[in-house]
């Protein structure tokens, strides 16, 4: 039954597959499991029988909350729009006009995969606020209801989609793809911090929480000569580095097994996943900033990465969307080409900042590297190792001035940067935001400003920034680079009419 | 400071210096019951810390509103809105028309009292989202927005 005015509109007569009461149950055990063990190590007392109980209350909880919300979740698609009603107790309904649709994407997790369901995300031109989702359909009904919105009939597509599976669309042209051999090579290169920390964090805690035996590291004996704890010390880092390493080997083939790129109507789509498999359109349109980047050894063997910062960035603010994880810079022009970006111009017409930046950049590190060594010496030696990072940090300013570059091509910005990761990031001029030129105390002092470029889908705090130019020059170019917006935004709008 | 930039109404600066009078007089009173109940205990001497937090409110109510005013200053053009602000940090801001997704006009208390209101224009970037202009007078916020909205529309043909 519907709330809604019956017999106007679309009817939501079409529930979720029953599957969806089972994984978003199981999805639960995860985090109910974890606050159990948060809960039991807070109370000592608590016996095991009393937390798995608990556990289970959580579950029992999570799958009547499921069921209800499925039970009280409908859509429908209709000739040209989809609408969705969902709500416990304060009902919804969602219309979502065809027009609006930018692209439908499927993803299947792994229980999707064994239930032959998938996790479909209607995208829209607006923020990830105003995306429809059906979680789960069958994955004959995902493939159907994509078809219904690029165009085509129902039934046929349906009937295709069901007889080809998961089979890729033959008439897209491929643009990069990436076979196990490289996926496996390029996670030795997304090397896990975290997780490295994460071991770190047992090791320093594990004995304190009873979870390591003391007598297990003989790093504890006292009369150990010097050489072999050093020994012993390198042993254990080099383990743990080794660790961090198959952990990215690991997260990168689950993420990026099968990778492949190829050019749909409206713009590039990407499948990969291993466990979770993925298929999203990124469209041409929302596509803001392009982004190429490389960590100093993957640059030394010439190796890169291409990804498009796009509108609609999600709350955590991940805009960006991945188009080549790890590609040469010969499968990387292609792409950019075929979604308008220019690549940029000479070497030569590269600017970099005047020399004083490297003043400015060094300035606050050095001091406060003066500050932590003073502090060091009057109160605690601790405050050494930040004296010593900041120290490099002041050190590595003549290297940052180097690296920050930026150029203004004929359609778009350049800007690069970066010590141990270099990015490049390609703005099409018309696809300025705001433009804003600043001035810290500092920077007046040298007369220096820096340029900032707004762009829609930029994180928080790395956008797109021309840092320390001079003063009267920063002026100028905000002055440009309006002038060239404004030309750009002319010449779009002349073209869509 | 660029050419043909405006200042803000001159009514915006009564306002932030009533705005820092009340602050100042919070602080102070703040300070004055500190005073009289715990900073003897560390050996200050009765007086000290609310002529201290006094000179402060003096400086934040009168000294403080003007260099405030002073580096606030904009100007309009046919297809984009200047704004200059920020005693510390300068900022110059441009936002293009043709970017704006939607517009404000706020209007405080304060504000009312004084007949100004704030221009807001919103975009889709993030970290200019939302680019304030506050010391208006209200008919020629109006005004703005009402030339914003229009050129909005021009865009969007």
């Amino acid at each position: 039954m519907s709330e809604f005015a019956p017999g106007v509109g679309v009817v939501a007569d079409r529930r979720l597959h029953p599957a969806t009461l089972v994984s978003r149950t199981l999805r639960v055990i995860p985090e109910a499991a974890g606050g159990m063990a948060a809960y039991g190590a807070l109370i000592a007392r608590a016996d095991l029988a009393r937390v798995l109980l608990m556990i289970l209350a959580g579950i029992l909880f999570a799958g009547i909350a499921a069921f209800l919300s499925w039970w009280r979740f409908r859509y429908g698609v209709g000739e040209r729009e989809i609408v969705i009603e969902s709500g416990v107790i304060s009902r919804k309904r969602r219309v979502i006009p065809f027009e609006r649709v930018q692209d439908i994407a499927i993803e299947q997790r792994l229980l999707a995969r064994l239930f032959g369901t998938a996790h479909v995300k209607i995208e829209t031109g607006g923020s990830a606020a105003d995306e429809g989702h059906l979680d789960s359909i069958t994955l004959a009904d995902a493939h159907a209801l994509r078809d219904i919105v690029r165009g085509r009939k129902a039934a046929e597509a349906a009937a295709e989609a069901e007889a080809e599976g998961v089979k890729q669309d033959a008439a897209e042209p491929v643009l990069f793809e990436m076979g196990l051999g490289r996926v496996l090579f390029s996670g030795l290169f997304n090397f896990s911090v975290v997780f490295v920390a994460a071991i770190f964090a047992v090791l320093q805690n594990g004995e304190e929480l009873g979870l390591i035996e003391p007598t297990d590291f003989a790093l504890k004996s006292a009369d150990m000569p010097v050489r072999m704890w050093v020994i012993a010390s390198l042993v254990t880092l080099g383990a743990v580095l080794l660790l961090g390493m198959a952990a990215g080997v690991i997260r990168t083939l689950a993420r990026d097994y099968g990778f492949r790129l190829t050019r749909a109507a409206a713009g590039l789509r990407r499948r990969r996943g291993l466990i979770t498999l993925s298929e999203a359109v990124i469209p041409v349109r929302r596509m803001q900033v392009a982004r190429i980047e490389s960590g100093f050894i993957a640059r030394a063997l010439g190796w890169y990465s291409l990804d498009f910062q796009t509108l609609g960035a999600d709350a955590r603010g991940r805009g960006a969307q991945a188009a080549a994880p790890f590609a040469r810079i010969e499968e990387v022009r292609p792409i950019l080409a075929e979604t308008g970006f220019p690549e940029p111009g000479e070497e030569a017409a590269w600017r970099r900042a005047p020399r004083r930046s490297i003043v400015r950049r060094a300035l606050f590190p050095a001091i406060g590297a003066a500050a932590a060594l003073a502090a060091a010496f009057a109160l605690a030696a601790e405050a050494g190792v930040g004296a010593v990072l900041l120290l490099l940090l002041a050190l590595a300013a003549p290297l940052r001035w180097t690296r920050h570059r930026h150029l203004v091509g004929d359609e778009a910005l350049f800007v690069a940067g970066g010590v141990i990761k270099h990015r490049v990031r390609i703005m099409p001029f018309a696809r300025a935001q705001a433009i804003e030129i600043r001035a810290t105390p500092f920077q007046r002092l040298l007369r220096l400003a820096s340029i900032r470029v707004d762009t829609a889908g930029a994180p928080n705090t790395r956008g797109l920034a021309i840092v320390d130019l001079d003063a009267a020059e920063a002026a100028a170019l905000a002055e440009r680079l309006l002038a060239l917006f404004q030309e750009r935004r002319r010449i779009e709008r002349a073209a869509r009419s | 400071m660029a050419n043909g930039m405006r200042q803000l109404h001159p009514n915006h600066l009564t306002l932030l210096r009533v705005r820092g009078a009340i602050f100042a007089l919070a602080f102070v009173a703040v300070a004055a019951l500190l005073d009289a109940t715990l900073v003897g205990e560390i050996g200050l001497r009765f007086g000290v810390a609310t002529g201290g937090a006094a000179a402060l409110g003096v400086a934040l109510a009168l000294w403080l509103p003007g260099r405030r005013y002073r580096a606030w200053a904009w100007r309009m053009d046919e297809d984009e809105l200047r704004i200059a602000s920020g005693v510390l940090v300068r900022s110059d801001t441009i936002v293009p028309f043709g970017r704006v997704q939607h517009i404000d006009i706020l209007r405080g208390p304060l504000q009312r009292h004084y007949g100004l209101g704030s221009l807001v224009l919103h975009t889709a970037g993030t970290r200019s989202a939302a680019i304030l202009l506050p010391g208006l007078e209200v008919a020629e916020a109006e005004r703005m927005r009402d030339h914003v909205r229009a050129r909005i529309r021009e865009d969007l043909v």
